[in-house]
């Protein structure tokens, strides 16, 4: 059961499928696609995609959900903002105040859902969503702040040969990630928090601890994200908070397996994910398309891509009854 | 632990309440402050004028701030300020104006999201009508106080054509980094940033839809430069976050051939003046919002007086580059608008 989980390439065939279709489709239309710079752009573009959904998987995995990532993120670009207003420039204390901000702001996400018990996280993150965005508004006196030292943006411009520092830190912190879901008890109880709750807390898991934590990771993620967003652009806007961030980071997860019935979905998968995210928007870029076609395909290839995963799963169930009906026969 | 509950209780209240102002638009509780006494408490032989804003940014912050200095200037004027919570909250603002022509306002002045909506909105009423910042068709406007979108990008778009040409470049190629299509001042933007640089004898190339995102404008300008490796030589943008994100990539790609592109802002943001001083913005197009908020308030108090007003006051706007930004900081400096 678990092998099957957690092992084997097989089960992201339709992910990597799909990442490879795209890939040959806009190499075919555009001659810039594939090259290395370009591909270093796609990377450089998936950074802050990629730290999203690592958060928002494992609030997916609990069957939870975390819609305030984006505007958490962007609460900590505009809180690194605020500081650079008043003149602060210590690099410690620009790098680890919205890290700071952001994990505690997934904590009262956390606490919200396990202690206060509201219903569904859905309500209690949207709501944040909403409080960041006024949030963020706030802090920076509504004005768009840049002007960053190079410390703080390092995250989002470095690179070695072109290739991008935050990328690396990115697969670093996936590899951390699914280490902790499929090699720590920490990991199984995460899992089977989202499975089954009830049989959860009959094996003597701390249910609500587990989800906290779920809530806690994803708003240290916005927090990093939040870094790497301001690196990138030089810009923080508390008006921007409220953009559908969200949506790209559950795609990501949801193109790569995840499902909101809770109990799935992989590191590896989140990450083919947010590529597949990231090439089409840099083959929106590149082909110069108008922004009604770049909303309906984005939309199209989450419907796929969770088609994809329905089917696939319905015949691997089919074939798992055939399997067990044969050996009944026997 | 009970302390701790009850404290978890106000924090979860207060978000609520907060989620509540934020999102679901609940038109008169979310204005964003007054000048003077309330509308209502007020004297009989004071006007009281409405402001609706389109939203609360750096170029409304301003328009802002001139409709309360003339508040501020006459006694027997007070100005209410109301904003949505973003640009495209269309309901909340038409809530927002349909509440403000229920109330005792002497004059409301607007400045619409969607115009045919504002237009709809004021069809029945009694009271002065003013048009800011966008204008809008009816026969109840007493006046439209603007720069008009158009004209200000066209301004910036010749401006930068010119720029590029006397750098030495016969016929400059642009590029348009703009918000969301169907949004009517980046629309407005883009083609009047368009007209100017076709009419300055340039060519725009391209024009990439980036929701006025710095994220999504940083993105597109990684694109911009792997497609034209050759160099683009302008770079036009319809609000300042997006500048400010191609600025930052252009920096970062170190590039030769992106060197001497020519970026050009709109709004007239501090973030932004302050690169065009730093030298690595060229220009910012920058509408004169305070002088739009006062005149707009202005041409409200006249009617109200009976005066005759023009149907078209022109508030100006400008195009900062190195030449003239000392001018404009000295300037925002003397109306409070500039911050250390």
């Amino acid at each position: 059961m678990s092998k099957k989980k957690f092992g084997g390439l097989g089960q992201y065939a339709g992910t990597i499928g799909a990442l490879l279709i795209l890939c040959v489709i806009l190499t075919i239309v555009s001659d810039t696609f594939l090259t290395y710079n370009n591909i270093m752009s796609v990377f450089k573009q998936t950074i802050f995609i990629a730290l999203t959904a690592a958060g928002m998987l494992l609030c997916l995995i609990t069957a939870g959900i975390d819609l305030s990532v984006g505007a958490n993120a962007i609460f900590c670009s505009c809180m690194v903002g605020m500081l650079v207003n008043k003149g602060i420039t210590n690099p410690v204390l620009l790098i680890v105040t919205p890290l700071i901000a952001g994990t505690v702001i997934g904590l009262i996400n956390g606490l919200l859902l396990t202690r206060l018990h509201l219903p569904h996280p859905f309500v209690s993150t949207l709501g944040m969503k909403n409080f960041l965005w006024g949030a963020a508004l706030l802090v920076t006196g509504s004005q768009m702040v840049s002007g960053f030292p190079d410390s703080v943006m390092w995250l989002g411009t470095a690179t070695v040969g072109g290739f991008p520092i935050g990328y690396i830190v990115v697969i670093v912190i996936y590899v951390i990630m699914h280490i902790l879901l499929t090699r720590t008890a920490l990991g199984r109880s995460i899992y089977c928090a989202g499975g089954n709750p009830e049989a959860t807390r009959l094996s003597g898991i701390n249910s609500a601890n587990v989800l906290t934590f779920c809530y806690v990771v994803s708003g240290f993620m916005a927090g990093i994200a939040g870094i790497v967003n301001l690196g990138r652009s030089g810009t923080a806007n508390g008006a921007t908070a409220i953009q559908p961030y969200d949506t790209d980071a559950i795609a990501s997860c949801v193109i790569g397996g995840a499902s909101f019935m809770g109990g799935k979905g992989t590191m590896l998968g989140t990450m083919l994910g947010a590529l597949v995210i990231a090439a089409l928007r840099n083959g929106f870029t590149l082909l110069a398309i108008s922004s009604a076609v770049q909303n309906m395909v984005l939309g199209l290839v989450i419907i796929a891509a969770v088609l994809l995963d329905v089917y696939r799963e319905a015949m691997s169930a089919s074939a798992r009854r055939k399997e067990a009906a044969a050996k009944a026969k026997v | 632990m009970t302390m701790k509950k009850r404290f978890m209780g106000m924090a979860l209240a207060g978000a609520m309440c907060v989620s509540m102002l934020a999102g679901c638009g609940d038109s008169s509780s979310s204005s964003a402050s007054t000048s003077g006494s309330g509308a209502s408490s007020s004297s009989d032989d004071a006007y009281n004028v409405c402001v609706i804003v389109k939203l609360t940014d750096g170029h409304f912050n301003k328009v802002i701030a001139g409709a309360k200095a003339y508040a501020e200037e006459h006694d027997n004027v007070n100005v209410e300020i109301q904003s949505p919570t973003s640009a495209t909250a269309y309901d909340e603002q038409a809530n927002m104006i349909e509440t403000a022509l229920g109330s005792d306002y002497d004059a409301v002045v607007i400045a619409p999201q969607q115009s045919a909506a504002a237009a709809t909105k004021v069809a029945s009423t009694d009271k002065v009508i003013v048009a800011l910042d966008t204008d809008f068709d009816s026969e109840k406007k007493s006046a439209f106080v603007g720069t008009g979108n158009f004209d200000a990008a066209k301004a910036g778009g010749t401006a930068a054509a010119e720029a590029a040409k006397a750098a030495g470049v016969e016929k400059p190629t642009a590029i348009v980094l703009t918000g969301v299509q169907g949004d009517e001042t980046h629309d407005t933007r883009l083609e009047g940033y368009t007209e100017g640089i076709e009419e300055a004898g340039g060519e725009v190339i391209e024009v990439q839809y980036c929701d006025a995102l710095a994220e999504k404008a940083a993105t597109a300008m990684e694109g911009i430069i792997q497609k034209y490796p050759d160099g683009v030589d302008i770079i036009l943008n319809t609000c300042d976050d997006m500048a400010v994100a191609a600025v930052k990539i252009i920096q970062d790609s170190g590039s030769a051939a992106y060197a001497d592109t020519i970026v050009c802002g709109f709004d007239g943001n501090q973030a932004a003046i302050e690169l065009i001083e730093q030298g690595t913005l060229a220009m910012d197009v920058a509408q004169l919002g305070y002088d739009m908020g006062y005149k707009a308030v202005e041409a409200a108090v006249n009617v109200l007086d009976g005066n005759e007003v023009d149907s078209f006051i022109d508030s100006g706007s400008l195009a900062v580059s190195s030449e003239n930004i000392d001018d404009y900081i000295s300037d925002m400096k003397d109306k409070g608008l500039w911050d250390e």
